[in-house]
């Protein structure tokens, strides 16, 4: 079996289908295509083997081809709320940075997640994190704060948690119990970019850390694989129901590590959905399960694991 | 940053310290108030929990009169007002309306307003107050203090008179002597009294 590796394709404008052509020839995924004036990202999954054959075709279109460990996933950055003390430094430039590593970032601005003994997470925010692959808590500078005020704002998340705040590593270790899958020191409420080399060596700091993270859970994966690979599932809806092209989402059906994002209206779209094959005699229903999202009215797939359906694709 | 007369950052953890000497830093940077604040004594401590912020102002800019940026030309009926500056010219018309009312004040062009002669109190118009730059300067080193503060410490007191000013914040509520007890002693340490 072909194994799929996540990759980004950088280039220009101009014959850039021919790219999207070959991955599609060869077997692989294009998850999100942006088109920055005369510039191409295409974040896409390709055969491991053919790497080398897309960057000979890239070549003379002056293409790059780079690994992007985060690409196919779906990351939430949890900033303690959005106001000035939080925004735009951090949140964004954190979000920004897994960006470019291929992630897909939602930031989460919680309505009261400052403070160290009012802090607080509600019923959504909780439901809205657990949606996501991985959550990126931004904390701040103060270790009694974190300590304080850490075991609240995970109250009820079960998706893999990577820590950031001022202290160092080794602190955030000892004051976080039960730990959590990831932690970066020294960075914490900074009023300014990221743009000293320090800076940007925690920022490749945290993008390892997550990388780490999910890799962990793709080992987990493996040992028990989903029905259909998300990606397969994406193409599958965006050939079947033309009305996602229409989006203006700059993606509007989101690939994650066990599922996918569809951002259609739920009641409208989910039987739809449900009724769509996947391969002969099999539905999407049978191998995902079609949920509604809390994030405004999307559609939430969940992608079932072989051990449950006993259908692979 | 340029230095500060006196910049002290205090708290019972040191990495926190450190990172709220640049928080500060860039603060007061981003919001153009180092030329402005002399002397500033923060201090935080996340287990009370308080922050507290004490400083001293360089002088404050004086109330910018008409005389300061017009020429006062009396005529036998008509006053000239000749603008050197256009910065203050709308809160100068502002004023100007509210004492002759907006038919008598004529504006040919941008540098040049026509004001009736022999109304009460023309002697004193080069005097006429057109606006405060301190007041908005007391709004924006508050503003800054906010933005300094922890988010979460929302039960605030603040203090800005003259050159002197303070900001106490707690997420619980601040105990009443809290400035006899807390914030007068670091003024004590710059060297001046509240």
């Amino acid at each position: 079996m072909t194994t799929l590796v996540p990759v980004t394709y950088k280039g220009g404008v101009y014959r850039h289908d021919e790219i999207m052509d070959l991955i599609d020839d060869l077997g692989g995924y294009v998850v999100q295509k942006h088109v920055m004036a005369q510039d191409v990202v295409l974040q896409s999954f390709v055969p491991r083997e053919d790497i080398n054959l897309i960057r000979a075709v890239a070549k003379p279109l002056a293409g790059q081809v780079t690994e992007a460990p985060l690409v196919g996933t779906e990351i939430a950055v949890v900033s303690p709320s959005l106001e000035i003390h939080h925004l735009p430094h951090t949140s964004c430039d954190i979000a920004e940075y897994l960006r470019r590593s291929g992630a897909k970032t939602n930031m989460v601005g919680l309505a009261r997640g400052f403070g160290k003994r009012i802090a607080n997470l509600n019923d959504e925010e909780r439901d809205v994190i657990n949606e996501h692959d991985l959550a990126v808590y931004m904390l701040g500078n103060f270790e009694e704060c974190i300590q304080h005020k850490f075991p609240v704002l995970r109250r009820g998340i079960h998706v893999p948690i990577v820590v950031t705040g001022a202290p160092d590593r080794e602190t955030l270790m000892r004051i976080i119990d039960p730990p959590v899958e990831g932690y970066v020191g020294g960075i914490g409420r900074i009023m300014h970019r990221f743009k000293r080399p320090e800076e940007l060596a925690k920022l490749d700091e945290l993008v390892d850390e997550v990388s780490r993270v999910l890799d962990a859970r793709r080992d987990v994966l493996a040992k028990d694989p989903l029905s259909v690979f998300p990606p397969r599932l994406m193409t599958i809806i965006e050939e079947e129901i033309p009305e996602v092209n229409f989006l203006t989402h700059p993606t509007p059906v989101t690939v994650q590590m066990e599922g996918l994002r569809v951002k259609l209206p739920y009641d409208s779209y989910a039987p739809e959905i449900r009724s769509l094959e996947v391969a002969e005699g099999v539905t999407v229903g049978d191998v995902a399960e079609v949920k509604p999202s809390r994030m405004r009215n999307y559609i939430l797939i969940r992608v079932k694991p072989f051990s449950e359906t006993r259908i692979l694709v | 940053m340029p230095p500060l007369n006196y910049f002290v950052v205090e708290s019972p953890e040191e990495v926190g310290r450190k990172a709220y000497e640049r928080v500060a830093g860039d603060v007061l940077q981003d919001l153009d108030l180092i030329k402005v604040i002399d002397r500033l004594h923060i201090y935080v401590d996340p287990k009370i929990p308080i922050f507290i912020a004490a400083g001293v102002l360089h002088h404050m800019p004086r109330t910018i009169r008409v005389g300061d940026f017009a020429n006062v030309n009396r005529g036998d009926t008509r006053i000239v007002l000749d603008i050197g500056d256009e910065t203050y010219l709308a809160p100068l018309l502002r004023v100007l309306w509210e004492i002759y009312g907006k038919e008598n004040v004529e504006q040919p062009d941008r540098f040049t307003v026509i004001l009736p002669a022999g109304m009460a109190g023309e002697e004193d118009l080069e005097q006429v107050v057109v606006a405060d730059p301190g007041e908005t300067l007391h709004k924006d080193v508050i503003y800054a203090m906010q933005y300094l503060a922890p988010e979460g410490f929302k039960v605030r007191r603040q203090y800005i008179r003259g050159e002197r000013f303070y900001y106490v914040a707690s997420e619980d509520t601040l105990p009443g002597d809290v400035v006899e007890r807390m914030v007068m002693p670091l003024f004590e340490r710059m060297g001046v009294t509240l």
